[in-house]
């Protein structure tokens, strides 16, 4: 990392301020997936014009530059675990493989780690409190089992 | 204030966080999925402590509303899913999108993966997250 971590008592309570927004201005949930989803559809029908979710996610995404100029670079290199442990030529795939399963995970669960988890837990949804519990232990335990196989 | 506007400053404010909390790195993400480093479970509970007081708050002042569902399958499989794919790849939505905006190439497969798996959702299924919640009329 080029720069310091921002302290958690800083960030997680700016986030949650991102969520507070999203609800006072659009009566909505804030979620990442909801932007890419909003993205795709239209894209689907032909159209180029997002609504605040599209929008959102062009945003995220300028966040990650914005930083980046800031900070003199990304804040790492190489790729995890998977440039460590696998041949730089299947990385890719993995990584496109993953992209299936969180886009498609994502949309069935009705929301990622942002919809379901920020959002959703803290509207105190009974589904999303479910569909967080699910996912950090379905991270979690594939994270130890490929680190005890690769 | 213009809607799309406001979209993408709150989407600058929370790349801008994600990055600088380093969750657009795959190391930190994976560091704290094997509970080496407390960090993201901190970050993350702290988020959703103060959204759960603020969106309270605007409840009890009777600006906004919602409604919760009930855990269905769905929910169970779909994160069962996504739970493989962001403990494979290290990302999630957002720092899919950061990592691409912070120049890292990598993040190209992963976003290329969510459209795909996104789009064979919607092919199958209407659209099902709403931009706006409904609001009830009150009284």
């Amino acid at each position: 990392m080029l720069n310091p971590q921002l302290a958690w008592y800083v960030a997680g309570p700016l986030l949650g301020l991102c969520v507070i927004a999203c609800r006072l201005l659009f009566n909505a949930r804030l979620g990442v997936t909801g932007g890419y989803s909003a993205i795709v559809d239209r894209v689907r029908h032909g159209e180029l014009s997002f609504d605040w979710r599209g929008w959102f996610v062009i945003g995220v995404l300028f966040g990650g530059t914005v930083f980046a100029l800031a900070a003199g670079g990304p804040d790492f290199h190489g790729y995890g675990w998977l440039t460590e442990s696998l041949d730089h030529a299947l990385v890719g795939p993995v990584l496109l493989g993953a992209g299936v399963l969180i886009g498609y995970g994502a949309k069935l669960a009705g929301g990622c780690t942002s919809g379901n988890g920020l959002s959703g837990t803290s509207m105190l949804s009974p589904a999303s409190l479910a569909a967080t519990a699910t996912f950090f232990a379905t991270a979690i335990a594939v994270s130890f089992s490929t680190e005890a196989v690769f | 204030m213009r809607p799309r506007l406001a979209g993408l400053g709150i989407g600058l404010v929370f790349g801008i966080v994600l990055s600088w909390s380093g969750m657009t790195s795959p190391e930190v993400i994976r560091s704290a999925l094997l509970f080496e480093d407390s960090y993201l479970f901190l970050f993350f509970a702290s988020a959703v402590a103060t959204a759960a007081i603020g969106l309270q708050l605007l409840r009890r002042g009777q600006r906004v509303a919602w409604t919760t569902e009930r855990p269905a399958r769905r929910h169970i499989v779909g994160s069962l899913v996504f739970g493989v794919g962001w403990g494979v790849s290290d990302a999630c939505p957002g720092p899919i999108a950061t990592q691409i905006g912070q120049g890292i190439g990598w993040g190209l497969w992963t976003l290329a993966g969510v459209v795909i798996g996104v789009y064979l959702f919607l092919r199958h299924s209407e659209e099902t997250e709403p931009a706006t919640d409904p609001v009830p009329v009150p009284g």
